[in-house]
């Protein structure tokens, strides 16, 4: 006897009496039709367990800025080779990755982010409610890399020699944000992410960085960013101040190119 | 056919291309960051833990392999063991916790269960498959109704139906024999 049709086999994993009695018995008794059966059942099950892990959600998008900020600094900036471009099927002048680069390293990919997602199912999300499938779309919002700035730290504090930072600035329609990453030993307190004055006393606050010491912050509209032009990380103690702790471990300065932007434009 | 846009994807990463981390992120992105979000349940140290998994991923590039496993089933690899490393943390930062508010009950960290990589794994093809086969495989997944009802209810001939449920469960098949952890 011929084995059951696979069409047959995949409507009984779902749990339709598909087929004849005879194709019932065959999908039982047959090592081969049997064995295909339980794969596909397995699927079948695996999809309808309820329990959790059945939705795929996306990253919300400052995960990427964090990963184009650290990876990017790395020295990995390897043009695609003639013979690499060749093993892909591409001829070494059609590469259009080898271009000078324009602007920042974490803007490009940002922007092939954004336009890709219209065409990848990478923002799909399915839900199940009651008998329909839910799909729905999600897009990140468009953002411009406006400053990628290098925190290090200060001669006056040797304890912090080893640590560095990076600050990316970035700006949406409606708001500017700083997406900050700290590479610092773990110490008790925590660290705090401020924007210093030109007088160096006065200083805005904008939050503290998370135990992996990263975090992303929203510029206060309307902060006069000629006057609030740097950014300093503090380690801060449990101690309840609000104030700075005076112990800066890295400090940067806004380039020209971000004091401009005073209210922020895409694109 | 269905596997070449991974292949791609997998071709330019392990070629070093300088746009290929965003590629990857975009292909895997929420792959990785559900089984941390899953694991972990909570947002921002799964969003620690979905960048430290591409980072990683990025630096140790030359140690992926493509002959010896799909960039899924390696991004895969990578993230439960970042997860393993954060909830080690966890329960290394609740002992302190626990000593220092003087024996408060801190949660149990849970493993990341072989089940719910597979889910997530399962969830994120479902994802990719073309528009009216996702949404037959929904059909068939998640109502009561019968194969016949669903061409009914969308308007396709029963055949077309049929293959699309028999091909699209054996590619989910496929995918979680690649990239799952629990064959």
């Amino acid at each position: 006897m011929s084995h059951t049709d696979p069409e047959i086999l995949a409507l009984r994993a779902l749990g339709e009496t598909a087929g004849s009695a005879g194709d019932a018995e065959h999908a039982g008794t047959c090592p081969r039709c049997r064995a295909e059966l339980a794969r596909l059942t397995e699927v079948v099950r695996l999809a309808r367990d309820k329990g959790a892990g059945e939705r795929l959600e996306t990253p919300p998008s400052q995960v990427w800025d964090r990963i184009a900020a650290t990876a990017g600094a790395d020295p990995v900036r390897v043009p695609v080779s003639p013979a690499a471009a060749a093993a892909n099927g591409t001829s070494a002048p059609a590469v259009p990755r080898i271009r000078p680069r324009r602007g920042l390293r974490p803007g490009r990919p940002r922007r092939r982010l954004a336009t890709g997602l219209a065409g990848l199912a990478a923002g799909l999300i399915i839900g199940i409610a009651g008998t329909a499938g839910i799909v729905q779309l999600t897009q990140a919002p468009a953002t411009r890399v406006v400053a990628q700035i290098a925190l290090s730290p200060l001669p006056q504090f040797p304890q912090w020699q080893d640590a560095a930072g990076t600050a990316v600035m970035r700006a949406t329609a409606r708001q500017q944000l700083m997406v900050v990453t700290l590479h610092a030993p773990r110490q008790p307190g925590f660290y705090e992410v401020w924007l210093l004055a030109r007088d160096g006393v006065s200083m805005i606050s904008l939050g503290d960085l998370n135990a992996g010491h990263t975090g992303t912050f929203v510029i206060p509209p309307g902060t006069d960013l000629h006057n609030y032009s740097r950014i300093d990380i503090s380690l801060q103690p449990f101690d309840g101040s609000t104030q700075h702790s005076k112990s800066s471990v890295v400090r940067g300065s806004l380039p020209a190119a971000a004091l401009g932007s005073g209210t922020a434009s895409p694109h | 056919m269905d596997q070449s846009p991974d292949e791609d994807v997998a071709a330019a990463f392990s070629g070093g291309q300088p746009d290929a981390l965003a590629l990857v992120y975009e292909r895997f992105g929420p792959l990785v960051y559900s089984i941390a979000l899953r694991s972990l349940g909570v947002r921002s140290d799964a969003e620690d833990v979905t960048q430290q998994a591409f980072v990683s991923a990025w630096r140790s590039r030359d140690t992926f392999d493509r002959r010896r496993g799909t960039l899924g089933g390696w991004l895969v690899t990578i993230t439960r063991n970042k997860v393993a490393d954060a909830l080690r943390e966890r329960q290394r930062d609740g002992r302190v916790l626990l000593h220092v508010a003087g024996g408060v009950a801190v949660a149990a960290p849970q493993t990341p269960s072989d089940r719910v990589v597979d889910k997530i794994v399962l969830a994120d093809e479902l994802a990719r498959l073309p528009e009216s086969q996702r949404l037959v495989m929904v059909l068939a997944f998640y109502s009561d109704l019968t194969h016949k009802k669903i061409a009914h209810v969308l308007g396709l001939p029963l055949g077309t139906v049929k293959s699309h449920i028999r091909r699209g469960l054996q590619r989910l098949r496929s995918r979680l024999e690649a990239d799952g952890v629990a064959h």
